[in-house]
């Protein structure tokens, strides 16, 4: 499949939140209620549509055991995007965030857009942690907040989506250089002229570039 | 009324007979008359319609307080439009009275002019003027306006004959116009005695309504007429001064490039179909590049993620070891380069030729190299893509499946074994690189093993691909294309192979992390 441009997502909080069962939403749209613990990292993709331009999202979603914390930490380099995602039944995964977010900015580029995501809204009954606390958080870190669901797939998408929007924003605005894949950001490769949305956009894309920077 | 609106146009009636004048003269120079009038007075005359009414008037009665003769020049000059002529008596009898009046009159020159250039041009206007001056001014005289003269002329003829008969010589009625205005009406419905003019009066009377109607008419085409003229004379203007030093535009044509703009756009439309079709061959053939793509799929099969991952992980490892090598000094630094280079040499892969043939043969070898490694990790995913491979390729009826699908499958299937082996020697660094107890002699042997079985059994499936291949050669027309395909398969084999040995060789460091 030929994209306009390709974006590095890492997911990345504690373990058991739903990183894999979000990302499964996300790509496979399904819910698996069991699901193994990631090993390092595991990967995901799917084509989306920002601004009439195709957009490959290449996810990684890393393992949130304590005991891959060192190996993980080697693959935020090169994100344009991640989704810290915490658990709102389980106060100290929401404890830990501030952790998370502090790895996350020491190893990956300024730019990258973080989103907070709090997860397993679908059980309220068992909630620990407030809207408002996550949305406080958010504002208190310059973050994006959206409580999800990866079981009812309340805002999955939206939080995928959301996220590539800023990304995207920020490309139009100058902020990452595309040409450099440390940003993770890849440009596309020459597409087919037979896609009508795309014909432009590889061209449109590039040419962008060369005037941000 | 009418004496008032006359006073007022009194200055009006000077400059057109000024202008009357004009035009007499530039006559007689013999040229066309419609041509010479300038347009603008023209128009303005005939835009003036209300107002000209009464100014005609007026010249008709300064002109023939002047000279008796000049209403009876007027009469003469109508007579001569043929379109006024709507009986051949009349005619008749207008020749008559042409000869007379010439004979009668010396100051007749100027007309005489205007009867000459007439026939061939379009009537003068100044004449059709007067004349519609003179019949409306009778009919203004008979309380009857123009709206009544259209109406008249709508009803027909025999509206007209009703409120026109026995009316008088247009020309007597003129001059009477002028001297007793309030007596017109009964003049009007004074009886002529004289047949011939009375015929006279009739013909100009219809005539004169013709005019009217004529002159509605020319009003319109003047309108245009003049427009055009003016639009010409714009033109003609603008072409005199672009071809001034330039005779045939040529510079300026050259500058535009209206000489090569012709055949560009035949050449435009001929390239971008020649463009279009390239294009569409270009995609045909890429569609099918794309489907046999050993690159393309192995990314599809998330290949290549997986080997930037291990990259990214053996980066980290080599920075750690760097740090190490760098804080080590003398015969510390010694020993630990000596262990790297032990390792490196543990991993060297020796040529196996080993052949494996039974599914269950390498599931055993597979999982005994594994086992070495102490780490929970399966090589199920491998084994079952090798054994689908292997059952489609079974299942296959050389007579339906063409050479291209063959070869597609081939490279399909040879793109999805690397990935997912590439997939596993990342998954085997990160669990190595977790693992508490590390035995990094072990590790390594394991790992030679599972690269030698894994690119023995990528070898073998592409020799299943390839000698299926070989089987359409003997029943093909084109055997060059299929001895290609086998080539390209042979080659993919090699490329996986390669794939493997590079994912082995970015683990080196994960093993030498593990041995200090």
């Amino acid at each position: 499949m030929s994209y306009a441009y390709l974006f590095k997502y890492i997911i990345i909080g504690d373990t058991g939140v739903g990183k894999s069962c979000l990302l499964l939403q996300f790509t496979d749209k399904r819910f698996q209620p069991v699901h193994d613990l990631t090993i390092g990292v595991e990967f995901g993709a799917r084509m989306i549509t920002i601004d009439g331009k195709q957009i490959k999202l290449q996810i990684w979603d890393t393992a949130g055991q304590e005991a891959f914390r060192s190996i993980t930490r080697s693959y935020y380099r090169g994100a344009a995007g991640a989704l810290l995602v915490y658990d709102i039944t389980r106060r100290e995964t929401f404890n830990h965030l501030t952790t998370w977010l502090e790895d996350a900015r020491q190893h990956s580029n300024s730019n990258m857009v973080i989103m907070l995501i709090g997860n397993k809204s679908d059980l309220e009954s068992r909630r620990e942690v407030k809207k408002e606390e996550g949305e406080a958080f958010a504002r208190e870190h310059g973050l994006v907040f959206m409580e999800t669901s990866a079981k009812t797939a309340a805002n999955v998408e939206e939080a995928f989506i959301n996220t590539a929007r800023e990304i995207y924003e920020k490309i139009q605005e100058g902020v990452f250089d595309i040409n450099n894949e440390a940003n993770g950001i890849k440009i596309g490769p020459q597409h087919s002229p037979t896609n009508p949305s795309l014909p432009g956009t590889g061209g449109q894309g590039g040419s962008q570039g060369g005037g941000c920077c | 009324m009418e004496t008032s609106d006359s006073e007022c146009f009194e200055s009006a009636d000077e400059e057109i007979y000024a202008e009357n004048e004009n035009k007499k003269s530039k006559k007689v120079a013999g040229s066309p008359p419609s041509k010479e009038i300038p347009c603008e007075t023209e128009h303005i005359s005939y835009l003036k319609t209300e107002e000209t009414k009464n100014e005609r008037t007026n010249i008709l009665d300064s002109n023939l307080q002047v000279d008796e003769d000049k209403p009876t020049k007027i009469g003469l000059s109508n007579t001569n439009e043929p379109e006024v002529i709507t009986d051949n008596n009349t005619s008749n009898i207008q020749e008559e009275d042409e000869v007379n009046m010439w004979d009668e009159d010396e100051d007749w020159e100027p007309v005489e002019t205007k009867t000459e250039i007439k026939p061939s041009e379009s009537p003068p206007l100044t004449i059709n003027r007067i004349w519609g001056w003179d019949l409306s001014a009778m009919l203004n005289a008979a309380t009857v306006g123009v709206t009544a003269v259209t109406t008249q002329v709508s009803q027909g003829l025999s509206n007209v004959l009703e409120t026109g008969i026995g009316a008088p010589d247009p020309a007597e009625l003129a001059r009477r116009t002028t001297q007793e205005e309030h007596t017109h009406d009964a003049e009007i419905t004074e009886p002529s005695t004289n047949s011939s003019t009375n015929l006279f009066g009739f013909g100009n009377l219809v005539s004169g309504v013709t005019q009217i109607t004529k002159l509605v008419e020319t009003t319109g085409n003047k309108v245009i007429l003049g427009g055009l003229d003016t639009l010409e004379t714009i033109g003609k203007k603008t072409m005199q001064v672009l071809q001034e030093g330039d005779p045939g535009l040529k510079k300026k044509r050259a500058l535009l490039k209206i000489e090569g703009e012709k055949p560009v756009l035949s050449h435009i439309l001929r390239e971008a179909k020649e463009k279009a079709e390239l294009e569409n061959r270009l995609l045909e053939e890429q569609h099918f590049a794309r489907k046999a793509n050993y690159e393309s799929l192995f990314d599809d099969h998330q290949g290549l993620v997986h080997l930037e991952a291990l990259e990214m992980l053996s980066k980290q490892c080599s920075i750690k070891l760097e740090r190490l090598i760098e804080s080590q000094s003398g015969r510390e630094l010694v020993e630990l380069q000596e262990t790297m280079n032990q390792i490196v040499e543990l991993c060297e892969l020796v040529d196996d030729d080993d052949e494996l043939e039974d599914a269950s043969e390498i599931k055993e070898k597979l999982d005994t190299a594994v086992s070495e490694m102490v780490i929970n990790i399966s090589y199920d995913k491998v084994l079952t893509t090798r054994k689908e491979a292997e059952q489609w390729l079974d299942n296959l009826h050389l007579g339906v499946c063409s050479e291209l699908e063959l070869h597609e499958q081939a490279i399909d299937t040879l793109a999805q074994l690397t990935a997912l082996a590439v997939e596993r020697y990342h998954k085997i660094g990160e669990l190595l690189l977790i693992k508490e107890h590390r035995s990094t002699a072990d590790e390594a042997d394991s790992l030679v093993q599972v690269t030698t079985i894994l690119t023995a059994l990528i070898g073998n499936m592409a020799t299943k691909f390839s000698n299926k291949l070989s089987e359409k050669l003997s029943d093909s027309t084109h055997k060059d294309h299929i001895n290609t395909l086998i080539t390209n398969v042979y080659f993919e084999s090699a490329n996986s192979t390669s794939y493997l040995k590079n994912a082995f060789q970015l683990l080196i460091p994960v093993l030498q992390v593990g041995a200090i």
